[in-house]
Protein backbone atom coordinates (compact mmCIF):
# COMPACT_ATOMS: atom_id res chain seq x y z
CA UNK A 1 0.00 0.00 0.00
CA UNK A 2 1.24 3.52 -0.83
CA UNK A 3 1.52 6.19 1.86
CA UNK A 4 -1.13 8.89 1.55
CA UNK A 5 0.14 10.85 4.55
CA UNK A 6 3.70 10.65 5.76
CA UNK A 7 5.40 12.48 8.63
CA UNK A 8 9.21 12.66 8.60
CA UNK A 9 10.85 13.88 11.83
CA UNK A 10 8.12 16.41 12.44
CA UNK A 11 8.41 18.71 15.42
CA UNK A 12 5.88 21.33 16.46
CA UNK A 13 6.68 24.10 18.93
CA UNK A 14 4.72 27.09 20.11
CA UNK A 15 7.33 29.71 21.03
CA UNK A 16 9.51 27.84 23.56
CA UNK A 17 7.14 24.92 24.22
CA UNK A 18 7.70 21.75 22.22
CA UNK A 19 4.30 20.09 21.82
CA UNK A 20 5.20 17.31 19.36
CA UNK A 21 8.70 15.94 18.91
CA UNK A 22 10.23 13.77 16.24
CA UNK A 23 6.99 12.35 14.84
CA UNK A 24 7.39 9.69 12.14
CA UNK A 25 4.54 7.66 10.71
CA UNK A 26 2.68 6.75 7.53
CA UNK A 27 -1.02 6.43 6.76
CA UNK A 28 -1.96 4.32 3.76
CA UNK A 29 -4.56 4.88 1.09
CA UNK A 30 -8.04 3.80 2.14
CA UNK A 31 -6.97 3.32 5.75
CA UNK A 32 -9.06 4.32 8.79
CA UNK A 33 -6.56 5.74 11.26
CA UNK A 34 -7.74 6.78 14.73
CA UNK A 35 -5.84 9.04 17.11
CA UNK A 36 -6.50 8.81 20.82
CA UNK A 37 -4.86 10.47 23.81
CA UNK A 38 -5.41 12.72 26.79
CA UNK A 39 -6.66 16.28 26.23
CA UNK A 40 -4.07 18.95 25.54
CA UNK A 41 -1.40 16.53 24.30
CA UNK A 42 -1.56 17.74 20.68
CA UNK A 43 -4.00 15.46 18.82
CA UNK A 44 -5.81 18.37 17.16
CA UNK A 45 -2.48 20.04 16.39
CA UNK A 46 -1.31 16.82 14.72
CA UNK A 47 -4.51 16.74 12.66
CA UNK A 48 -4.12 20.40 11.70
CA UNK A 49 -0.53 19.69 10.62
CA UNK A 50 -1.80 16.91 8.34
CA UNK A 51 -4.55 19.19 7.01
CA UNK A 52 -2.04 21.95 6.16
CA UNK A 53 -3.57 24.46 8.56
CA UNK A 54 -0.43 24.58 10.72
CA UNK A 55 3.16 24.55 9.49
CA UNK A 56 5.56 22.26 11.36
CA UNK A 57 8.50 23.86 13.18
CA UNK A 58 10.76 21.12 11.79
CA UNK A 59 10.48 18.08 9.53
CA UNK A 60 8.49 17.16 6.45
CA UNK A 61 4.83 16.33 5.86
CA UNK A 62 4.22 14.45 2.63
CA UNK A 63 0.76 14.15 1.12
CA UNK A 64 0.70 11.55 -1.65
CA UNK A 65 4.48 11.88 -1.83
CA UNK A 66 4.53 15.69 -2.16
CA UNK A 67 6.09 17.88 0.52
CA UNK A 68 3.23 20.14 1.53
CA UNK A 69 5.40 23.04 2.71
CA UNK A 70 8.10 22.81 0.09
CA UNK A 71 6.23 23.17 -3.17
CA UNK A 72 4.73 25.90 -5.36
CA UNK A 73 1.63 27.66 -3.93
CA UNK A 74 -0.54 26.22 -6.72
CA UNK A 75 0.68 22.69 -5.95
CA UNK A 76 -0.03 23.26 -2.26
CA UNK A 77 -3.54 24.38 -3.11
CA UNK A 78 -4.00 21.27 -5.23
CA UNK A 79 -2.91 19.15 -2.24
CA UNK A 80 -5.24 21.02 0.12
CA UNK A 81 -8.14 20.34 -2.22
CA UNK A 82 -7.54 16.62 -1.87
CA UNK A 83 -8.42 16.91 1.82
CA UNK A 84 -11.55 17.66 3.78
CA UNK A 85 -11.99 18.26 7.48
CA UNK A 86 -14.72 18.10 10.08
CA UNK A 87 -13.70 20.40 12.94
CA UNK A 88 -14.23 19.64 16.60
CA UNK A 89 -16.80 22.45 16.94
CA UNK A 90 -17.86 22.01 13.32
CA UNK A 91 -16.62 25.51 12.26
CA UNK A 92 -19.74 26.08 10.21
CA UNK A 93 -20.17 29.47 8.55
CA UNK A 94 -22.96 30.86 10.71
CA UNK A 95 -23.92 33.62 8.28
CA UNK A 96 -24.61 31.05 5.53
CA UNK A 97 -27.51 28.61 5.30
CA UNK A 98 -27.02 24.84 5.44
CA UNK A 99 -27.09 24.68 1.63
CA UNK A 100 -24.70 27.61 1.24
CA UNK A 101 -22.25 26.02 3.70
CA UNK A 102 -21.96 22.95 1.48
CA UNK A 103 -21.91 25.07 -1.69
CA UNK A 104 -19.14 27.35 -0.33
CA UNK A 105 -16.12 25.17 -1.23
CA UNK A 106 -17.56 24.36 -4.66
CA UNK A 107 -18.26 28.04 -5.40
CA UNK A 108 -14.81 29.11 -4.22
CA UNK A 109 -12.69 26.35 -5.65
CA UNK A 110 -14.37 24.72 -8.62
CA UNK A 111 -15.60 26.07 -11.94
CA UNK A 112 -18.92 24.24 -11.65
CA UNK A 113 -22.10 25.97 -12.80
CA UNK A 114 -24.63 27.07 -10.17
CA UNK A 115 -27.01 24.38 -11.41
CA UNK A 116 -24.38 21.67 -10.92
CA UNK A 117 -23.48 23.05 -7.48
CA UNK A 118 -27.13 22.96 -6.36
CA UNK A 119 -27.40 19.39 -7.59
CA UNK A 120 -24.26 18.39 -5.65
CA UNK A 121 -25.43 20.23 -2.52
CA UNK A 122 -28.70 18.28 -2.56
CA UNK A 123 -26.82 15.03 -3.16
CA UNK A 124 -24.48 15.51 -0.18
CA UNK A 125 -27.23 16.73 2.14
CA UNK A 126 -29.29 13.69 1.13
CA UNK A 127 -26.27 11.47 1.89
CA UNK A 128 -26.05 12.83 5.43
CA UNK A 129 -29.83 12.91 5.76
CA UNK A 130 -30.41 16.63 6.39
CA UNK A 131 -31.79 17.74 3.02
CA UNK A 132 -34.91 19.02 4.79
CA UNK A 133 -32.73 21.67 6.55
CA UNK A 134 -31.39 23.12 3.27
CA UNK A 135 -32.65 26.66 3.90
CA UNK A 136 -31.99 26.79 7.66
CA UNK A 137 -29.00 28.43 9.35
CA UNK A 138 -26.52 26.33 11.39
CA UNK A 139 -27.74 27.72 14.71
CA UNK A 140 -31.29 26.61 13.86
CA UNK A 141 -30.40 22.90 13.69
CA UNK A 142 -29.43 20.36 16.39
CA UNK A 143 -25.88 19.35 17.37
CA UNK A 144 -26.16 16.06 15.51
CA UNK A 145 -27.39 17.81 12.38
CA UNK A 146 -24.53 20.30 12.66
CA UNK A 147 -22.09 17.37 12.67
CA UNK A 148 -23.80 15.94 9.60
CA UNK A 149 -23.59 19.33 7.92
CA UNK A 150 -19.88 19.55 8.80
CA UNK A 151 -19.38 16.13 7.22
CA UNK A 152 -21.30 17.15 4.08
CA UNK A 153 -19.14 20.27 3.74
CA UNK A 154 -15.95 18.26 4.27
CA UNK A 155 -17.07 15.93 1.46
CA UNK A 156 -18.13 18.71 -0.91
CA UNK A 157 -14.91 18.67 -2.94
CA UNK A 158 -14.92 14.86 -2.92
CA UNK A 159 -11.53 14.65 -1.18
CA UNK A 160 -9.48 11.48 -0.95
CA UNK A 161 -8.40 12.19 2.64
CA UNK A 162 -10.87 13.25 5.31
CA UNK A 163 -9.98 14.40 8.82
CA UNK A 164 -12.50 14.10 11.64
CA UNK A 165 -11.62 16.04 14.78
CA UNK A 166 -13.66 14.38 17.53
CA UNK A 167 -16.76 13.74 15.40
CA UNK A 168 -18.81 12.47 18.34
CA UNK A 169 -17.95 15.22 20.84
CA UNK A 170 -20.98 16.45 22.72
CA UNK A 171 -23.39 13.97 21.13
CA UNK A 172 -25.58 11.41 22.87
CA UNK A 173 -24.53 7.73 22.48
CA UNK A 174 -27.15 6.93 19.83
CA UNK A 175 -26.36 9.99 17.70
CA UNK A 176 -22.62 9.27 18.17
CA UNK A 177 -23.08 5.78 16.83
CA UNK A 178 -25.16 7.05 13.91
CA UNK A 179 -22.47 9.62 13.04
CA UNK A 180 -19.73 6.97 13.12
CA UNK A 181 -21.80 4.64 10.95
CA UNK A 182 -22.36 7.52 8.53
CA UNK A 183 -18.59 8.20 8.44
CA UNK A 184 -17.87 4.51 7.75
CA UNK A 185 -20.56 4.26 5.05
CA UNK A 186 -19.24 7.36 3.27
CA UNK A 187 -15.66 6.07 3.58
CA UNK A 188 -16.71 2.86 1.86
CA UNK A 189 -18.66 4.66 -0.86
CA UNK A 190 -15.90 7.16 -1.64
CA UNK A 191 -12.98 4.81 -0.88
CA UNK A 192 -11.33 7.63 1.06
CA UNK A 193 -8.63 7.62 3.72
CA UNK A 194 -9.93 8.77 7.08
CA UNK A 195 -8.00 10.07 10.03
CA UNK A 196 -10.10 10.64 13.12
CA UNK A 197 -9.60 11.81 16.68
CA UNK A 198 -11.85 10.46 19.37
CA UNK A 199 -11.70 9.81 23.08
CA UNK A 200 -14.72 7.53 22.98
CA UNK A 201 -13.01 4.13 22.95
CA UNK A 202 -16.09 2.26 21.70
CA UNK A 203 -16.35 4.57 18.70
CA UNK A 204 -12.57 4.36 18.21
CA UNK A 205 -12.73 0.55 18.05
CA UNK A 206 -15.73 0.78 15.71
CA UNK A 207 -13.86 3.04 13.28
CA UNK A 208 -10.22 2.06 13.35
CA UNK A 209 -8.09 -0.10 11.08
CA UNK A 210 -5.11 1.19 13.03
CA UNK A 211 -4.76 3.35 16.11
CA UNK A 212 -2.15 5.65 17.66
CA UNK A 213 -1.90 7.54 20.91
CA UNK A 214 -0.50 11.05 21.31
CA UNK A 215 1.13 11.51 24.70
CA UNK A 216 4.13 13.40 26.12
CA UNK A 217 4.85 14.86 22.68
CA UNK A 218 5.23 11.38 21.15
CA UNK A 219 3.06 9.34 18.82
CA UNK A 220 2.73 5.72 19.92
CA UNK A 221 1.42 3.56 17.09
CA UNK A 222 -0.65 1.04 19.00
CA UNK A 223 -1.68 -1.09 16.01
CA UNK A 224 -5.09 -2.49 15.15
CA UNK A 225 -7.94 -2.75 17.65
CA UNK A 226 -6.78 -6.09 19.08
CA UNK A 227 -3.15 -4.94 19.37
CA UNK A 228 -4.23 -1.69 21.02
CA UNK A 229 -6.31 -3.58 23.58
CA UNK A 230 -3.30 -5.79 24.38
CA UNK A 231 -0.72 -2.96 24.35
CA UNK A 232 1.88 -3.08 27.10
CA UNK A 233 2.69 0.64 27.45
CA UNK A 234 1.23 1.64 30.86
CA UNK A 235 0.09 5.01 29.45
CA UNK A 236 -1.92 3.27 26.72
CA UNK A 237 -3.32 0.77 29.22
CA UNK A 238 -4.38 3.52 31.62
CA UNK A 239 -5.96 5.62 28.87
CA UNK A 240 -7.98 2.92 27.10
CA UNK A 241 -9.32 1.53 30.37
CA UNK A 242 -9.83 4.95 31.94
CA UNK A 243 -7.96 4.09 35.17
CA UNK A 244 -7.66 6.96 37.61
CA UNK A 245 -4.20 5.94 38.82
CA UNK A 246 -1.22 5.54 36.52
CA UNK A 247 1.50 7.44 34.66
CA UNK A 248 -0.94 9.83 32.94
CA UNK A 249 -2.22 11.14 36.27
CA UNK A 250 1.07 10.97 38.13
CA UNK A 251 1.12 14.69 38.88
CA UNK A 252 -2.56 15.21 39.47
CA UNK A 253 -4.66 15.29 42.62
CA UNK A 254 -6.26 11.93 41.82
CA UNK A 255 -2.99 10.07 42.08
CA UNK A 256 -1.72 12.11 45.01
CA UNK B 1 6.16 49.18 31.05
CA UNK B 2 8.88 47.71 28.85
CA UNK B 3 6.60 44.77 28.02
CA UNK B 4 3.84 47.19 27.01
CA UNK B 5 6.23 49.09 24.73
CA UNK B 6 7.36 45.83 23.15
CA UNK B 7 3.70 44.85 22.72
CA UNK B 8 2.89 48.13 20.97
CA UNK B 9 5.88 47.82 18.63
CA UNK B 10 4.89 44.21 17.98
CA UNK B 11 1.36 45.34 17.10
CA UNK B 12 2.60 48.07 14.76
CA UNK B 13 4.77 45.50 12.99
CA UNK B 14 1.88 43.04 12.95
CA UNK B 15 -0.54 45.54 11.36
CA UNK B 16 2.10 46.52 8.77
CA UNK B 17 2.75 42.90 7.75
CA UNK B 18 -0.97 42.19 7.75
CA UNK B 19 -1.60 45.16 5.44
CA UNK B 20 1.18 43.97 3.17
CA UNK B 21 -0.58 40.60 2.93
CA UNK B 22 -3.96 42.27 2.33
CA UNK B 23 -2.57 44.48 -0.46
CA UNK B 24 -0.67 41.58 -2.02
CA UNK B 25 -3.81 39.46 -2.02
CA UNK B 26 -5.83 42.41 -3.37
CA UNK B 27 -3.47 42.75 -6.32
CA UNK B 28 -2.95 39.05 -7.04
CA UNK B 29 -6.39 37.62 -6.29
CA UNK B 30 -8.90 40.41 -5.73
CA UNK B 31 -12.32 39.70 -4.32
CA UNK B 32 -15.40 40.31 -6.44
CA UNK B 33 -17.09 43.69 -6.82
CA UNK B 34 -20.36 42.29 -5.48
CA UNK B 35 -18.65 41.08 -2.27
CA UNK B 36 -17.24 44.59 -1.68
CA UNK B 37 -20.59 46.24 -2.40
CA UNK B 38 -22.31 43.78 -0.10
CA UNK B 39 -19.98 44.66 2.80
CA UNK B 40 -20.13 48.39 2.04
CA UNK B 41 -23.91 48.31 2.07
CA UNK B 42 -24.02 46.30 5.33
CA UNK B 43 -21.69 48.68 7.19
CA UNK B 44 -23.36 51.79 5.77
CA UNK B 45 -26.88 50.72 6.69
CA UNK B 46 -25.70 49.63 10.13
CA UNK B 47 -24.26 53.05 10.99
CA UNK B 48 -26.03 55.61 8.82
CA UNK B 49 -28.56 56.86 11.38
CA UNK B 50 -26.10 57.05 14.29
CA UNK B 51 -23.44 58.77 12.17
CA UNK B 52 -25.95 61.30 10.86
CA UNK B 53 -27.14 62.01 14.39
CA UNK B 54 -23.61 62.29 15.76
CA UNK B 55 -22.65 64.61 12.88
CA UNK B 56 -25.69 66.80 13.47
CA UNK B 57 -24.85 67.28 17.14
CA UNK B 58 -21.14 67.84 16.49
CA UNK B 59 -22.12 70.79 14.29
CA UNK B 60 -24.56 71.98 16.93
CA UNK B 61 -21.92 71.82 19.69
CA UNK B 62 -19.40 73.73 17.58
CA UNK B 63 -21.93 76.50 16.93
CA UNK B 64 -22.80 76.80 20.62
CA UNK B 65 -19.11 76.99 21.54
CA UNK B 66 -18.31 79.58 18.86
CA UNK B 67 -21.37 81.66 19.76
CA UNK B 68 -19.99 82.21 23.25
CA UNK B 69 -16.63 83.34 21.81
CA UNK B 70 -17.60 85.48 18.83
CA UNK B 71 -20.54 87.24 20.53
CA UNK B 72 -18.03 88.86 22.93
CA UNK B 73 -16.48 90.62 19.96
CA UNK B 74 -19.76 91.38 18.20
CA UNK B 75 -18.76 89.14 15.35
CA UNK B 76 -21.78 86.82 15.20
CA UNK B 77 -21.79 87.26 11.42
CA UNK B 78 -18.67 85.08 11.27
CA UNK B 79 -20.27 82.32 13.34
CA UNK B 80 -21.33 80.15 10.40
CA UNK B 81 -17.94 80.37 8.68
CA UNK B 82 -15.91 79.66 11.80
CA UNK B 83 -18.12 76.83 13.09
CA UNK B 84 -18.31 75.16 9.68
CA UNK B 85 -14.58 75.48 9.05
CA UNK B 86 -13.71 74.04 12.47
CA UNK B 87 -16.19 71.23 12.02
CA UNK B 88 -15.13 70.26 8.52
CA UNK B 89 -11.39 70.44 9.09
CA UNK B 90 -11.01 69.07 12.57
CA UNK B 91 -13.75 68.22 15.01
CA UNK B 92 -16.23 66.59 12.62
CA UNK B 93 -13.97 63.91 11.11
CA UNK B 94 -12.38 63.20 14.51
CA UNK B 95 -15.56 62.75 16.55
CA UNK B 96 -17.42 60.85 13.84
CA UNK B 97 -14.41 58.56 13.33
CA UNK B 98 -14.35 57.88 17.08
CA UNK B 99 -18.00 56.91 16.94
CA UNK B 100 -17.42 54.66 13.93
CA UNK B 101 -14.48 53.00 15.65
CA UNK B 102 -16.84 52.02 18.46
CA UNK B 103 -19.54 50.76 16.12
CA UNK B 104 -17.98 49.47 12.88
CA UNK B 105 -14.56 48.65 14.37
CA UNK B 106 -15.91 46.75 17.37
CA UNK B 107 -18.48 44.88 15.27
CA UNK B 108 -15.94 43.82 12.65
CA UNK B 109 -13.27 42.70 15.12
CA UNK B 110 -15.88 40.77 17.13
CA UNK B 111 -17.19 39.11 13.96
CA UNK B 112 -13.72 38.14 12.70
CA UNK B 113 -12.56 37.15 16.19
CA UNK B 114 -15.53 34.82 16.56
CA UNK B 115 -14.76 33.33 13.15
CA UNK B 116 -11.18 32.75 14.32
CA UNK B 117 -11.98 31.12 17.66
CA UNK B 118 -14.74 28.93 16.19
CA UNK B 119 -12.21 27.70 13.59
CA UNK B 120 -14.19 29.13 10.64
CA UNK B 121 -10.99 30.75 9.35
CA UNK B 122 -9.17 27.40 9.63
CA UNK B 123 -12.07 25.82 7.75
CA UNK B 124 -11.64 28.30 4.88
CA UNK B 125 -7.89 27.51 4.78
CA UNK B 126 -8.63 23.79 4.89
CA UNK B 127 -10.95 24.11 1.90
CA UNK B 128 -8.02 25.44 -0.11
CA UNK B 129 -9.34 29.02 -0.14
CA UNK B 130 -7.51 32.13 1.07
CA UNK B 131 -9.20 33.69 4.15
CA UNK B 132 -7.58 37.07 3.42
CA UNK B 133 -9.25 37.08 0.01
CA UNK B 134 -12.52 35.59 1.24
CA UNK B 135 -13.24 37.49 4.43
CA UNK B 136 -10.66 40.24 5.04
CA UNK B 137 -10.43 41.97 1.67
CA UNK B 138 -14.17 42.57 1.17
CA UNK B 139 -14.49 43.87 4.74
CA UNK B 140 -11.36 46.01 4.50
CA UNK B 141 -12.43 47.73 1.27
CA UNK B 142 -16.07 47.83 2.40
CA UNK B 143 -15.18 49.55 5.69
CA UNK B 144 -12.99 52.13 3.92
CA UNK B 145 -15.68 52.96 1.36
CA UNK B 146 -18.54 53.04 3.83
CA UNK B 147 -16.61 54.89 6.54
CA UNK B 148 -15.53 57.51 4.01
CA UNK B 149 -19.14 57.83 2.85
CA UNK B 150 -20.47 57.91 6.43
CA UNK B 151 -17.91 60.50 7.53
CA UNK B 152 -18.89 62.67 4.56
CA UNK B 153 -22.59 62.30 5.43
CA UNK B 154 -21.70 63.10 9.05
CA UNK B 155 -19.90 66.29 7.99
CA UNK B 156 -22.84 67.32 5.82
CA UNK B 157 -25.20 66.76 8.76
CA UNK B 158 -22.88 68.73 11.04
CA UNK B 159 -23.33 71.76 8.80
CA UNK B 160 -27.10 71.42 9.17
CA UNK B 161 -26.75 70.96 12.94
CA UNK B 162 -24.61 74.09 13.14
CA UNK B 163 -27.06 76.06 11.00
CA UNK B 164 -30.06 75.02 13.11
CA UNK B 165 -28.27 75.87 16.35
CA UNK B 166 -27.19 79.21 14.84
CA UNK B 167 -30.83 80.08 14.26
CA UNK B 168 -32.24 78.67 17.51
CA UNK B 169 -29.43 79.37 20.03
CA UNK B 170 -27.60 82.35 18.56
CA UNK B 171 -30.64 84.03 17.01
CA UNK B 172 -29.10 84.77 13.60
CA UNK B 173 -30.75 84.27 10.23
CA UNK B 174 -29.85 81.61 7.67
CA UNK B 175 -28.44 84.30 5.38
CA UNK B 176 -26.21 85.66 8.14
CA UNK B 177 -25.00 82.18 9.06
CA UNK B 178 -24.00 81.16 5.55
CA UNK B 179 -22.70 84.56 4.38
CA UNK B 180 -19.05 84.06 5.40
CA UNK B 181 -18.88 80.33 4.88
CA UNK B 182 -17.46 80.64 1.30
CA UNK B 183 -14.80 83.12 2.56
CA UNK B 184 -13.64 81.07 5.52
CA UNK B 185 -14.22 77.51 4.32
CA UNK B 186 -11.73 77.21 1.45
CA UNK B 187 -11.60 74.30 -1.00
CA UNK B 188 -8.39 73.25 0.79
CA UNK B 189 -10.39 72.94 4.05
CA UNK B 190 -12.90 70.69 2.35
CA UNK B 191 -10.18 68.57 0.73
CA UNK B 192 -8.32 68.37 4.06
CA UNK B 193 -11.52 67.25 5.81
CA UNK B 194 -12.25 64.61 3.18
CA UNK B 195 -8.62 63.45 3.17
CA UNK B 196 -8.84 63.03 6.94
CA UNK B 197 -12.03 61.01 6.50
CA UNK B 198 -10.19 58.67 4.13
CA UNK B 199 -7.14 58.32 6.40
CA UNK B 200 -9.30 57.66 9.48
CA UNK B 201 -11.31 55.08 7.53
CA UNK B 202 -8.04 53.35 6.53
CA UNK B 203 -6.77 53.33 10.13
CA UNK B 204 -10.09 51.95 11.37
CA UNK B 205 -10.30 49.23 8.70
CA UNK B 206 -6.71 48.07 9.13
CA UNK B 207 -6.77 47.87 12.95
CA UNK B 208 -10.16 46.19 13.32
CA UNK B 209 -9.50 43.55 10.65
CA UNK B 210 -6.01 42.83 12.07
CA UNK B 211 -7.18 42.53 15.66
CA UNK B 212 -10.20 40.39 14.79
CA UNK B 213 -8.29 38.11 12.44
CA UNK B 214 -5.58 37.46 15.03
CA UNK B 215 -7.84 36.94 18.05
CA UNK B 216 -6.97 33.91 20.16
CA UNK B 217 -8.35 32.10 23.18
CA UNK B 218 -12.13 31.78 23.01
CA UNK B 219 -14.67 34.32 24.22
CA UNK B 220 -12.08 36.12 26.36
CA UNK B 221 -9.84 36.51 23.31
CA UNK B 222 -12.67 37.98 21.26
CA UNK B 223 -13.43 40.43 24.07
CA UNK B 224 -9.77 41.45 24.22
CA UNK B 225 -9.69 41.92 20.44
CA UNK B 226 -12.71 44.23 20.62
CA UNK B 227 -11.26 46.30 23.47
CA UNK B 228 -7.87 46.50 21.72
CA UNK B 229 -9.60 47.57 18.52
CA UNK B 230 -11.41 50.42 20.29
CA UNK B 231 -8.26 51.61 22.10
CA UNK B 232 -5.79 51.27 19.22
CA UNK B 233 -8.20 52.76 16.69
CA UNK B 234 -8.73 55.85 18.81
CA UNK B 235 -5.00 56.28 19.40
CA UNK B 236 -4.35 55.64 15.70
CA UNK B 237 -6.98 58.18 14.66
CA UNK B 238 -5.59 60.87 16.97
CA UNK B 239 -2.06 60.32 15.61
CA UNK B 240 -3.38 60.26 12.04
CA UNK B 241 -5.25 63.51 12.78
CA UNK B 242 -2.05 65.15 13.93
CA UNK B 243 -0.17 63.99 10.81
CA UNK B 244 -2.95 64.97 8.39
CA UNK B 245 -3.39 68.35 10.12
CA UNK B 246 0.32 69.03 9.64
CA UNK B 247 0.05 68.04 5.97
CA UNK B 248 -3.12 70.15 5.59
CA UNK B 249 -1.40 73.21 7.07
CA UNK B 250 1.57 72.81 4.73
CA UNK B 251 -0.75 72.53 1.72
CA UNK B 252 -2.70 75.56 2.94
CA UNK B 253 0.52 77.58 3.24
CA UNK B 254 1.47 76.63 -0.30
CA UNK B 255 -1.91 77.81 -1.57
CA UNK B 256 -1.75 81.09 0.36
CA UNK B 257 1.68 81.86 -1.14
Amino acid sequence: MSATVEFQNVQMSFEEDVLLKNINFQIHKGEKFVLIGPSGEGKSVLLKLMAGILKPSEGKILIEGHDMWNCLPKDRLALLRKMGMLFQKNALFDSLTVGENVAFPMREITQKSEQEIQKQVKYFLQEVDILHALELFPDEISGGMQKRLGIARALALEPGIIFYDDPTAGLDPITSRMIVELILRLQKELNSTIIAITNDMNRAYQMADRMAMVVDGELIITGNVGETQQHKDPRVVQFIHGYLKGPLTEHTEVNA
Amino acid sequence: MLNKMVGIIDDIGGVTLFMKEVFRTGIKTPCTFSEIMDQTWKVTIQSLSTTAMAGFFVGAIMTVQFTLQVSQFGALGYLGGLATSGTIREVGPLLIAFMLSGKVGAFTSAELGTMRVTEQIDAIKCLGANPIQEIILPRFVGIILSSFFLLTIGLFMSIWGGLLMGIVFSGISIEEYVRHIPNIVSPVSIVTGLFKCFVFAFVLASICTYKGYNATGGAKGVGKAVVDTAVFTMIGIVIADWVTSAIGESVMELFLK
